[in-house]
């Protein structure tokens, strides 16, 4: 027993450094606070190292049925996403450092916070049993109460936390509800023994009602279109290293669910709504799209262009395919340097109390030309030109569904679809771009000074958008990789 | 006197859930839409139980736990969450959650 306590180390370590977090915050003094984020991104960084080595990824030959009952599985999607969200949490540590002195109140506890959301969702990522799966989203979701509306002398970031907490709990009551269905139907919680017995459940009614429930609390996790509302006021008023964890972290962790559930446990099903994740898909990228365009708001556009973003994922699930599922690990890795990059800048660009309006970035490129160098590059890859990370995510997903749309019509239209919102999202990532170069209304010329930590995230991140776009093999490898081995244990 | 079934169980069990989320859509007061949340996670609950009884297995009344847990960890952080927001604006009215739009 206890040596299999192996298979959660990952897990394990981040849990304890989030107490060790809380421990530290009651010795150091206050004026060393600033020191526990550093420390715990370091941390964080060891972990993440900790995870490449051979000892680890060879957990994927082992089974966890002693151990979990099957109910926790490590596999290649799993170890990449559970690296996806060590990192996404890495960048957001260093950028809530630099966040600390608008925090006001308790800063440690929101570097606690943030560490027990990734437990959270590296659990989410070798969740194979709807118990696993409830706490774990639940873990996440109840920790980013708390991270929207920790400004509480900021009324926005309170309304902000409130509306995420209303919507939040309505969409986890039917998700246990859509659970408690499913299990009277199948009579386990245990996807490996749905996937066993998927074809006999595709003719109950309640069966199908209990997965739409299921899906409806997993759509508002990654802000798909009829569940998508309560993203723009989240994302603005909620603090900028939050939103930035949020547009992330819990997307990608939705996404994993939906992975595991509809192209791993229930593909029969998957094929069946094939139809309705069409027009999911392609309403949810046209809907972020269109609403995007009249936003003056930075972070209020981000959270359309993230539901634009979650449209375009959304495609390598309808594709149900390797290579869907290999393209929606790209576009994400991609992701999270282009919004990672915007996201800091945005933080250092404005002050505190005064909107995100997109005149800010007036004058960028005379204030600091680095920053307005990342921004343009940002802006970019999330339009999806080439050669950037972003376009190659575009390209992958496109692909994926294309491969898969012949004798499909409706395949064809979510390409259109999908086309038709690169062009409009273009318009408005220039938007952007016009305003850090051509827009000089504004007469404020003062140079910005960024300091260590945030250059070397940028710097990162700079980095990461370039190598996934110009060198796409290496990348590709692995994400092939990850999703070949989720295909291999469906075929079992 | 008639012996219950698993439909009456599923039958309180809906109604709970559909009274609960008649309540978050149509009341306006933060703390009763909160009360109506709790509804529709405890009707899960019914449901779950009722189910492990007639299906003879104990993984849905294990389930419970975790949900109650959970619960429970919700809302001590959504009470907290509203007791922050009545102490800055002196209101639990959703109408008055308007500072942003577009």
């Amino acid at each position: 027993m206890s040596e299999q306590l192996k298979f959660v180390q990952l897990e394990m370590m981040v849990v304890a450094l989030g107490l060790i977090v809380l421990i530290a915050d009651l010795v150091m003094p206050p004026s060393k606070r600033r020191l526990i984020g550093h420390l715990s991104a370091v941390a964080l960084g060891l972990i993440f190292l900790f995870s490449l080595r051979d000892s680890y990824v060879g957990l994927i030959n082992e089974s966890t049925d002693l151990f979990f009952n099957s109910r926790y599985k490590i596999d290649g999607l799993a170890i990449f996403f559970k690296r996806f969200f060590i990192l996404a949490a890495i960048f957001v540590l260093i950028f809530a450092v630099d966040f600390a002195d608008r925090i006001r109140s308790g800063i440690s506890e929101y570097y606690a916070f943030i560490i027990f959301a990734l437990a959270g969702m590296m659990f989410a990522a070798s969740a194979n049993d709807f118990s696993m799966l409830f706490v774990s989203i639940e873990l996440i979701t109840v920790t980013f109460y708390i991270l929207v509306s920790y400004q509480r002398h900021r009324l926005q970031s309170l309304e902000a936390g409130v509306k995420y907490l209303i919507l939040g709990a309505v969409s986890s009551a039917f998700m246990i509800y859509g659970i408690a269905l499913v299990f009277g139907e199948a009579g386990s919680l245990k996807f490996e023994d749905i996937n066993a017995k998927q074809s006999e459940l595709l003719g109950s009614k309640v069966f199908l009602f209990g997965m739409l429930f299921l899906f409806a609390g997993l759509a508002f996790k990654i802000s798909a279109f009829p569940f998508q509302v309560w993203a723009p006021d989240v994302y603005q008023g909620a603090p900028t290293p939050t939103t930035a964890f949020l547009s992330l972290g819990s997307k990608a962790a939705g996404f994993v669910l939906l992975i595991r559930l509809l192209v791993f446990t229930i593909p029969d099903l998957t094929r069946e709504w094939t139809v309705l994740l069409i027009g999911i898909s392609a309403v949810t990228i046209l809907y972020g799209n269109l609403c995007a365009l009249p936003q003056r708001n930075l972070k209020r556009l981000l959270a359309y262009s993230g539901i634009a973003n979650a449209g375009y994922l959304l495609m390598g699930i309808v594709a149900q395919s390797e290579d869907g599922t290999a393209a929606i690990l790209y576009y994400l890795a991609g992701y999270l340097f282009a919004l990672m990059t915007v996201f800091l800048i945005i933080n250092l660009i404005t002050k505190e109390g005064e909107g995100e309006d997109i005149s800010c970035l007036e004058n960028l490129n005379k204030r600091s030309p680095f920053l307005a160098a990342a921004m343009t590059l940002a802006a970019i890859s999330l339009a999806g030109i080439p050669p950037l990370a972003g376009f190659f995510g575009k390209f992958l997903l496109i692909k994926s569904v294309a491969v898969e749309a012949f004798g499909n019509t409706g395949y064809f239209v979510l390409l259109a679809v999908a086309v038709f919102g690169v062009v409009i999202s273009i318009y408005y990532y220039f938007g952007i771009v016009r305003a850090i170069f051509w827009n000089h209304k504004a007469d404020d010329k003062t140079p910005i000074f960024v300091v260590v930590p945030i250059r070397f995230a940028l710097i990162c991140c700079f980095a990461g958008m370039l190598y996934l776009g110009l060198l796409p093999n290496k990348p590709m490898k692995w994400v092939e990789s990850a999703a070949v081995s989720l295909i291999k244990t469906t075929a079992e | 006197m008639i012996e219950p079934t698993l439909s009456h169980y599923l039958l309180v069990s809906g109604a709970l859930f559909s009274i609960g989320l008649l309540g978050v859509i149509v009341r306006r007061n933060l703390l009763i839409i909160y009360m109506s949340l709790e509804l529709m996670l405890n009707s899960a609950n019914v449901a779950l139980v009722a189910m492990s009884r007639f299906n003879g297995n104990l993984d849905g009344q294990v389930m419970v736990f975790f949900i109650i847990t959970v619960a429970a960890a919700e809302v001590a952080v959504g009470l907290a969450l509203i007791v922050a927001l009545y102490r800055k604006r002196q209101t639990t009215e959703v109408e008055d959650l308007a500072s942003m739009k577009l």
